[in-house]
């Protein structure tokens, strides 16, 4: 029940984010056109680096001058592949090998079990559908990891998640696949991400890097979890905690690895990055030198409306009320 | 260890592209058009050519409200590399695929 409620609100969450996103985006020349090439764009621009800004600004300059919408389409995307792979990576390339080596090793763990166990096609279904999860949280993490700003902390932030997550599941191959029923648990689903936000937004000294800092940690703490969940079902198979009677050992084996999909690839990464983000806001709301921090970044040139800001605030306050809530529940059910 | 290896043949049509009018200012763009080159391999080769000190750029004013738009044309070293680059594509007998020097 805990966890449903704040998962529901994610969606909200993010629905306001992109609110707040757009408002805050750089404002267009009278001359810009404004289309979804030049948006693009203008978007992977602003993921260069300081020492390779000028080309961002070119690609904006050249697309500019050309017309048609198919022409137009394929500048700002060939552009944008460019941009995303262009060097110098430095140190997060290090980190990006990483993260596609934990995402390679989950699928080539679920792979295994599925052919050992024989699940079928369902199995390599799902098998697509968690390989475009761990794909997309690469790239968005390896994103991320370009700024140093945000890399050290956020992978830092991601490793305190996966702690307090192994923590609640007493460092268990069988705790990770059982459900996460105790009191503490649910704090530290809460708790984890509140402190990664603040502390993330406390190191960089900055709202935005802070919310940055927080989606990195959701991303990394996905990715790592869920290959740990994933070995997890490989070594246990059908054994371990009990499972409902009259399930064959393929069904439970089925069972777990949805399990670890819904719980470590979609809550997981949701509930952290949404709390990690109310936290890092409310962060900067009540230390005015971090919110200013805000203003000094690129993309931040037009103050945000004031209805905006009202759902902004909105929000924030539901996302704390939520968690509140939720540990006032973890204590009563835990007597 | 980048600056060593040898340009792919996408660098050299550029290179080549730029040299046939050294003197004059060209736009990515146009550039692309002419050697038959996608943005996405165009603007890395020319970062690289940029980094290496073939290759100068310059902003052009911008016209009212457009934003300006970026020129490039080759270097002295640049023009040097290019009335050279014959004789280093001889002495390479069989290319290695893995010193694609535009590759990231």
């Amino acid at each position: 029940m805990a966890i449903q409620v704040v998962f529901m609100m994610c969606p909200v969450g993010i629905g306001v984010a992109l609110l707040r996103r757009y408002a805050r985006a750089v404002p267009a020349g009278p001359a810009a056109r404004d289309d979804v090439p030049e948006l693009l764009l203008r978007w992977a621009a602003g993921l260069l680096s300081a020492q390779r800004a000028e080309w961002g600004q070119a690609m904006l300059g050249e697309l500019d001058h050309i017309d048609g919408r198919s022409r137009r389409w394929r500048f700002a995307v060939g552009c944008a592949g460019a941009v995303l792979l262009l060097p110098p990576w430095g140190r997060a390339a290090a980190a990006v090998w990483a993260m596609v080596a934990v995402a390679a090793g989950a699928t080539g763990v679920y792979a295994a079990v599925v052919v050992r166990h024989g699940l079928g096609v369902g199995g390599w279904v799902w098998g697509a559908i968690i390989l475009v999860f761990l794909v997309s949280y690469t790239l968005a993490a390896s994103v991320l990891l370009r700024r140093p700003a945000v890399a050290v902390p956020g992978l830092l932030g991601g490793l305190f998640v996966i702690l307090a997550w192994l923590a609640i599941q007493r460092f268990t191959f069988a705790g990770v696949i059982a459900p996460m029923i105790a009191p503490f648990a649910r704090l530290a689903v809460i708790g984890a991400p509140l402190l990664v936000g603040v502390a993330g937004t406390l190191w960089s000294g900055s709202a935005v890097d802070g919310r940055r800092i927080a989606r990195l940690a959701a991303l990394s703490a996905a990715l790592g979890l869920y290959l740990y969940a994933t070995i997890a079902v490989a070594v246990l198979g059908a054994g371990g905690p009990l499972q409902d009677t009259g399930w064959t050992a393929s069904s439970i084996i089925s069972d777990r690895l949805g399990n670890n999909v819904i719980k470590l690839l979609v809550v997981l990464p949701l509930v952290t990055a949404t709390i990690g983000w109310a936290a890092a806001a409310a962060t900067a709301r009540f230390r005015p030198r971090l919110a200013a921090g805000v203003v000094s970044v690129p993309v931040t040139a037009v103050r945000v409306r004031s209805w905006r800001r009202i759902a902004y605030l909105l929000l924030l306050l539901a996302v704390l009320a939520a968690a509140v809530f939720l540990a006032v529940i973890s204590g009563v059910s835990g007597r | 260890m980048q600056r060593n290896r040898p340009p792919s043949a996408q660098a050299i049509s550029v290179l080549r592209a730029l040299a046939a009018d050294p003197a004059r200012w060209r736009y990515g763009y146009d550039l692309a058009a002419e050697v038959h080159l996608k943005s996405g391999s165009l603007y890395p080769i020319l970062v690289r050519l940029a980094d290496r000190g073939l290759l100068e750029t310059s902003w052009e004013p911008s016209q009212g409200s457009r934003p300006p738009r970026h020129l490039y044309r080759l270097t002295l070293a640049g023009r040097e590399y290019v009335a050279a680059l014959p004789a280093v594509r001889a002495g390479r007998a069989v290319p290695h695929p893995r010193n694609r020097w535009s590759e990231a």
